[in-house]
């Protein structure tokens, strides 16, 4: 394997079979509870009429996105996204606030319900297996994956690959590699024949969404400055208005007593 | 139309039923002291242990991570060739069976009414005194042969029947009528071996799956090769009434009417013969009797074929060519079910036929390696000689039958009729006939004739709640089980930790049985160890090395030739063999049984995380599966007045059962299929019970009068709203 700058996964969903290894293998390695997972699947599934049948599924994780919205929503600073891929959640600092996962556009962190304050990690995702990656092996799901449904390597590789595969059998693939651009980048890659919206992926812009909220969100004071002033001006205005009117009026009634 | 699957809709029928519990919060520390001194444990308690995987018949190469004394993650060993580096969603679950909260961990002797489940706790001593003693008097009493025993492919095997050759009892009862006595059956009579191995090499590029749904019935290094192939570009034609994953994965589905396979694949011959497109130099050298074979295909064309397959004759005609054009490079692969029915020796007869005439022998099809050929064995006494029938009929009713596959739901059917005489016992291993035998209630009836019945096993599985004595077994984890050649290396299964509770290994169970029956002389190893060294003797190997690296290098077997172990040392296309027995020669085409107005063919199949009837209380694998319902198509449900989540009653000739129902696209109109193992009768198994229906409790018992395969899709149901 050549060396690895920036973490990431391709995952073909022509190659997925459904089989939930890779979901088995995260739960067991990651130590998940029963009732929880951070892997599911997704996607419309069977699709079609007797006998004119298509499938498609896809596993779901976190896309690591190269401009995290979970990161740049959080007001306490738990997200941190590695230089390296991995975007990772300190337990520790978290308040429970769930502004992340209103913010992530795949709607990946999952909120813990079962816990308070005191047992901490109120939100659950994938972190990328760093106790595998960092010690030369392939993350759980990657791993144990029987169809290479899933694979493993550094972004711009996997990028690469990916286009290759398209380009040999263009009859199979849709001509794009999601993740490549969406959301300004992901480092879950995302290969189909079906629609991507079928697989369940949202349909992003480019730029990332936090680059335009985190614009919106330096404009907030000098915006609410503005906008006060505004407002300001036109409650002044209003004022003066009604008094006119009021005053108006009442040269009216006086006026209409006289007759 | 793009409605998809959300997570949360995701986990809510993933944990139906699923305890709250972390893994981490059951797991006993316990590391294997033989581990510890090989030195893949540290003294801690760290470590990786290379063994093997037992959640099905395949055996990936495994390597545990242990952590504080805990088995916490498998990952597939990349030295197996049958992992190659992964494992499937049930090998990755395989701890759960070893932390189950359901495990047996002492023996148990019952003290209430069969199936009450009330039990008590015993030593081993007591218990195997009983189950001897026991034993012992039945021989007394009524002779060898009124013991039966039954167990499931497995390691140990060797040694189980070891233990019924030396009682002396002829009665022996498989898995493998229940699952591929078609198969093994026709491969023998055609190839002389029970299985050809199947070669996906890079040329391979023409496969032909008979309802083998290789992309969920997961073999983990076949199912890579399968995917492999596909993803290169080679074209796969898939037969199924069912839109399986692998359907979806496939160039072409067929979706063929159940029962028809047969006609599909004598049209196949016949186009293949009619137009010449066999390999005539392979047929003249390697096969014998191609003139019969031909005089009787020359009636099954396409045209014939079509309407009972469903499938155009030119479809028909055009897969033929293409098949033949794609030879030697072309894989009719012999499949396992889906359709199985009376006529199903006949089918895979044609299938291997098939094979044979297009000449792919030794490029995508081979001999098969012996197991166990080159290790060594323990000395042993020549078994005692048997002169009692068979209970299973065979060879007096199934004469082609082999008798250590045998015709287990006949067996069972002939301890009710006692026909040819009663037995009175019964030692099962490893197996749950009370799940796997069609027709649950006559199986429980069987039950009902037995003065003793004794299970080994590692949970409270089916068979167990209706047994008088439970001998508990260690886990494939905790224990050692014999050496198993694949290619040129023998691997080892090795205990990762101590047998939890009082659990013990088959190898020991069998040889202390044995020595209670005076059969001591069967079974000459001091121990587990003893055992596996007498094994690797020949080939001057440590154990201690083969425990470090998961296995000892093999002399290098013989490269395949153009031989066969059949009567006349080729490929019988005509089979004198059969015919001398009065069975047709060459495939003959037999009408399969239709379903009556308003009844269905009743499927069953593999899911990729369950194995057969054993697994469902795997809470992992629990978590991870679907919820079992009964799939009808979405018209004909919708004519029905039924919905998908409805309760439905599924009704057969021999019994009744309630489940939900799913609505799909993906089944004919004219089939229901279930997936098997729910619905377990035993309260022990906490996880599993009250999930889903059982497809045993509706299952006709139907034999093929050839192999004694069990013909499970000849069943028919009717379906209602319940």
């Amino acid at each position: 394997m050549t060396e690895i700058k920036h973490h990431a996964y391709l995952f073909d969903a022509t190659r997925c079979i459904d089989c939930r290894a890779c979901m088995v293998a995260c739960s067991v390695e990651n130590n998940i509870d029963m009732d929880k997972t951070r892997i599911w699947v997704a996607g419309v599934g069977i699709k079609g009429e007797y006998p004119d049948l298509q499938r498609g599924t896809m596993v779901y994780h976190c896309m690591h996105c190269d401009h995290p919205d979970c990161m740049s929503a959080c007001p306490v600073g738990a997200y941190t996204k590695a230089e390296d891929g991995p975007v990772t959640y300190n337990p520790d600092l978290c308040i429970g606030c769930r502004y992340c996962m209103n913010a992530c556009p795949f709607g990946v962190p999952h909120f813990d319900y079962d816990k308070g304050i005191v047992d901490g990690a109120f939100i659950d995702k994938c972190t990328f297996c760093p106790q595998r990656i960092y010690n030369g092996q392939e993350p759980a799901c990657v791993q144990t994956c029987p169809t290479d449904a899933l694979e493993y390597g550094d972004r711009d590789e996997l990028i690469k690959r990916a286009h290759e595969r398209i380009a040999a059998h263009p009859d199979r693939y849709i001509d794009h590699v999601y993740g490549e651009f969406e959301n300004g980048g992901t480092s879950y890659l995302i290969l189909s024949h079906i629609p991507f919206s079928e697989l369940g992926l949202p349909n992003l812009p480019e730029t990332p969404v936090n680059e335009v909220s985190e614009k919106v969100m330096k404009m907030t004071i000098p915006f609410a400055l503005g906008w006060g002033a505004v407002l300001t001006g036109v409650a002044a205005g209003v004022g003066l208005y009604n008094k006119k009117n009021e005053e108006k009026a009442a040269a009216d009634d006086k006026a209409e007593v006289k007759k | 139309m793009t409605k998809t699957i959300s997570r949360r809709d995701f986990l809510k029928l993933g944990a139906a039923g699923a305890g709250a519990l972390a893994l981490g919060r059951m797991l006993p520390p316990k590391v294997a002291q033989a581990a510890r001194d090989a030195g893949t444990i540290s003294a801690e308690g760290n470590g990786f242990v290379h063994s093997m995987c037992e959640m099905c018949v395949w055996r990936c190469g495994l390597i545990a991570k242990v952590v504080d004394g805990r088995v916490v993650k498998l990952d597939g060993n990349p030295a197996h060739p049958h992992s190659r580096g992964n494992l499937c969603p049930r090998g990755q679950s395989g701890l759960m069976n070893t932390y189950d909260p359901d495990r047996v961990l002492t023996p148990l002797v019952r003290v209430g009414k069969r199936g009450e489940g009330l039990f008590r706790q015993t030593s081993w001593d007591e218990a195997l005194d009983l189950v001897a003693g026991k034993m012992a008097e039945i021989k007394n009493k009524y002779g060898a042969e009124a013991m039966v025993f039954s167990s499931t492919h497995n390691l140990s095997q060797p040694l189980f029947e070891n233990l019924l050759y030396a009682f002396g009892t002829p009665n022996y009862g498989t898995q493998r009528s229940l699952c591929f006595n078609a198969m093994i059956v026709s491969n023998l009579m055609t190839y002389g071996m029970e299985e050809p191995a199947r070669l996906y090499d890079d040329k391979l590029n023409y496969i032909l799956l008979t309802g083998r749904n290789l992309l969920e019935a997961i073999s983990t290094s076949e199912t890579h090769d399968l995917s492999a192939a596909i993803d290169r570009g080679a074209k796969v034609v898939y037969l199924d009434p069912r839109f399986t994953k692998t359907a979806s994965k496939a160039t072409e589905w067929l979706p063929i009417k159940p029962g028809n396979d047969l006609a599909f694949h004598l049209a196949m011959l016949n186009v293949i013969i009619n137009e010449n497109l066999y390999k005539n130099y392979f047929v003249q050298q390697y096969t014998v009797g191609f003139d019969e074979l031909k005089k009787e295909v020359s009636r099954y064309t396409p045209e014939w074929a079509a309407p009972l397959t469903g499938i155009p004759a030119e479809t028909i005609t055009r897969i033929a060519r293409e098949f033949a054009a794609a030879a030697p490079h072309a894989l009719a692969h012999n499949g396992w079910r889906t359709s199985n029915f009376v006529n199903s020796f006949h089918t895979q007869r044609a299938i291997s036929i098939l094979n044979a005439l297009v000449g792919n022998w030794n490029v995508t099809m081979t001999a098969a390696a012996a197991e166990g050929a080159g290790l060594g064995a323990p000395a042993q006494p020549a078994y005692p000689r048997v002169s009692a029938l068979r209970l299973d009929g065979v060879p007096w009713k199934y004469p082609v039958v082999p008798f250590k596959i045998g015709v287990f739901q006949e067996l069972r059917d002939n301890i009710i009729s006692a026909n040819p005489y009663q037995a009175h016992g019964w030692f099962i291993s490893r197996q749950n006939p009370i799940m796997s035998l069609p027709d649950r209630g006559k199986t429980l009836e069987a039950f009902g004739k037995m003065d003793f019945i004794a299970t080994v096993d590692i949970v409270m599985n089916d068979t167990a709640w209706f047994s008088d004595v439970i001998l508990p077994e260690a886990s494939y984890l905790e224990r050692y089980d014999p050496l198993l050649p694949v290619g040129d290396k023998a691997f080892i299964r090795q205990p990762v930790i101590e047998p939890q509770g009082e659990a013990k290994s088959a190898l020991w169970i069998y040889k202390k049985l044995g020595e209670r029956l005076g059969l001591g002389d069967y079974f000459q190893y001091t121990d587990e160890e003893d055992y596996i060294r007498q094994q690797l003797a020949p080939l001057g190997v440590s154990l201690e090395e083969v425990k470090e690296k998961g296995y000892a290098e093999m002399p290098e077997g013989e490269a395949a030739g153009f031989t066969w172990n059949t009567p006349s040392g080729k490929i019988e296309l005509y089979s004198d063999t059969l015919a001398k027995v009065g069975f047709p020669g060459v495939p003959t085409w037999e009408e399969p049984p239709q379903p009556a107005e308003g009844q269905f063919f009743l499927l069953t199949g593999k899911i990729a995380t369950s194995t057969q009837f054993g697994t469902q209380n795997n809470q992992l694998l629990h978590k991870y599966s679907e919820e079992p319902r009964l799939w009808m198509n979405s018209q004909t449900a919708a004519e029905l007045g039924l919905a998908t989540d409805d309760w439905v009653e599924v009704t057969s000739e021999v019994g009744q059962i309630h489940t939900k129902l799913l609505a799909t696209q993906a089944i004919r109109p004219d089939c229901v299929y279930m997936t098997p193992g729910y619905g377990h009768l035993s309260k022990g198994l906490k996880t599993a019970y009250g999930v889903g229906a059982s497809d045993s409790a509706v299952h006709v018992t139907y034999t093929d009068p050839i192999s004694g395969g069990q013909a499970l899709s000849q069943t028919f149901v009717t379906v209602k709203k319940a």
